[in-house]
């Protein structure tokens, strides 16, 4: 027990810059997941087919390919390539259109869960088809959806972990755990560390979801 | 193009203006439209004059809610024409939108969007559609609260009214838009009794005010007292229109006349 916090506080601050560096890299990665996965469940229920093919490719493409394997193409692949991509990018590039693929695919039936109705209520006052995904459906669609983009966010948070360990090697909370661990080969200790402060972060994901449940809920 | 040119020009402006004005509102030519085999419209004509209460009765299925719908281009006809306004009516999607200012429908089903509250429920189609500024449409939508009789529920969500407030929104909504039609499907079928009342005296005094409009319902006591015509539909046909006390009291077809029957003995 005493070694547990041992090794905290001599180690605190790798273990804080790396509880930093995941914050920034899940913050980053939220933010595209959620841009592009909204823009692809647009195109995924235009009324023209060419969008839905397009938009169909990228959540198979993101979906059914590894993580891993998106970090190593996006990184060592265009490396390779000539293109000097920086691991900051290749890492919340891989994890955004990653989480943005199931994004996409939850607001989509978010979409489809919006009743007829609402769509020809909207139409009848003169909103033409952006208007009415933008003001009338996609706003409800990301309501009933919330539950679902929580544990998709939980989801990215624990995955986010691949990439401090991957090629990339940013110095992530995993990583310094590992390092930690390296160093004083306090195998448990290091690695409970890491675990508590992940818990930390999908704690506060789960509360912020909560409320946000709990504020914007649609009531019928 | 300039405006007008010369004193002919001006007289063939003002020649056309009166043309379309002397126009009945609406006019449907022979329209036709089936849902894959299933024939709902099979061919009806029909003249809306403005300011003119409409009321479409007829057995359910009979293609009622469909023929609204074509009217407001949600559904695209078969064969046959469409006029608002002496124009037929242009399918393209900016069109459309824009032809949907101008005739507004009220559903059996309110469908407010539940989301917003009930100002923003209002404001929304003239701000987003119309480009109205937003404290303008604010201002009318409070007047048209007062008007339908909830000024107190500006800031309320829908799930917080009855069914008869919602309704009630849900015309205020329609309203709002300044519509030279409107359209209303089976507006208090949903609506328990006591809540139909106060709806039926909304569309009342619209009437009364000479807005153009379509009813279809089954609230016969309406249709005597407010309407102008009653158009009677069974299988996808105007079987009977004319005058509500002609119609009740001396309805010529066979059909007409037992739906007559029917409605007078429940
Ligand atoms: N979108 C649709 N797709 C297929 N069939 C439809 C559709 N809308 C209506 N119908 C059919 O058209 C017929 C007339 O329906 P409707 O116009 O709703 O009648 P009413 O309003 O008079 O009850 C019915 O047989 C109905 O099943
Ligand atoms: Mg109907």
């Amino acid at each position: 027990m005493a070694e547990l916090w041992e090794v905290l506080s001599e180690h605190l601050p790798e273990f804080s810059s790396g509880l930093w560096v995941t914050i920034r890299l899940v913050a980053f990665s939220f933010v595209i997941a959620m841009v592009v996965g909204t823009l692809v469940a647009a195109l995924r229920v235009a009324p023209l087919g060419p969008l839905n093919w397009i938009g169909g490719v990228f959540v198979e493409t993101f979906r059914n390919t590894p993580l891993l394997v998106l970090l190593f193409v996006s990184f060592a692949g265009l490396r390779r390539a000539g293109v000097p991509i920086d691991p900051w990018v290749a890492g919340t590039a891989s994890l955004g259109l990653y989480t943005a693929a199931y994004v996409a695919e939850a607001l989509r039936s978010g979409v489809f869960a919006v009743g007829r109705g609402q769509i020809e209520a909207s139409l009848s006052l003169g909103l033409d088809y952006p208007r009415t995904l933008r003001y009338v459906v996609l706003p409800q669609a990301f309501r009933t959806v919330i539950p679902h983009l929580g544990s998709l966010t939980i989801a990215m948070i624990k995955n986010s972990a691949i990439i401090g360990v991957s090629l990339l090697a940013l110095p992530d909370l995993l990583h310094q755990a590992r390092l930690v661990n390296s160093r004083t080969f306090a195998t448990n200790e290091s690695f409970f560390w890491a675990a508590a402060g992940y818990l930390l972060l999908t704690g506060l994901a789960t509360l912020a979801v909560r409320r946000l449940e709990a504020r914007y809920a649609i009531r019928r | 193009m300039g405006g007008p040119q010369g004193p002919a020009d001006e007289l063939d402006a003002a020649r056309s203006g009166i043309a379309t004005l002397a126009r009945p509102l609406v006019e449907l030519r022979d329209v036709r439209k089936s849902f894959g085999d299933n024939v709902v419209l099979t061919g009806i004509n029909l003249e809306i004059e403005r300011g003119a209460a409409l009321v479409i009765a007829g057995p359910s299925g009979s293609g009622k809610s469909t023929l609204l719908r074509c009217i407001n281009g949600l559904e695209p006809i078969d064969s046959g024409e469409i006029r608002f306004e002496g124009r037929p009516i242009d399918y393209s999607g900016k069109a459309l939108a824009s032809l949907r200012t101008e005739i507004v429908m009220v559903f059996q089903q309110f469908n407010l969007f539940p989301h917003m509250t009930v100002l923003d429920n209002i404001v929304l189609g003239p701000v987003k559609a119309k480009g109205v500024p937003r404290e303008e449409a604010d201002r009318r939508a409070r007047a048209l609260l007062e008007r339908v009789g909830i000024p107190e529920k500006t800031d309320d969500y829908p799930a917080d009214l009855s069914g008869g407030q919602q309704q009630r929104v849900a015309i205020a909504r329609a309203l709002a838009m300044e519509p030279k039609l409107m359209l209303f499907d089976e507006p208090t079928s949903a609506l328990d009794p006591e809540m139909i009342r106060e709806v039926l005296d909304v569309m009342r005094d619209l009437a009364r005010e000479g807005m153009t409009m379509v009813v279809v319902t089954h609230e016969m006591g309406f249709a005597r007292e407010v309407c102008d015509r009653i158009v009677f539909i069974d299988n996808g046909e105007i079987v009977e229109q004319g005058p509500p006390d002609e119609f009740f009291r001396a309805a010529q077809s066979p059909r007409a006349r037992e739906f007559v029957d029917k409605i007078i003995h429940h």
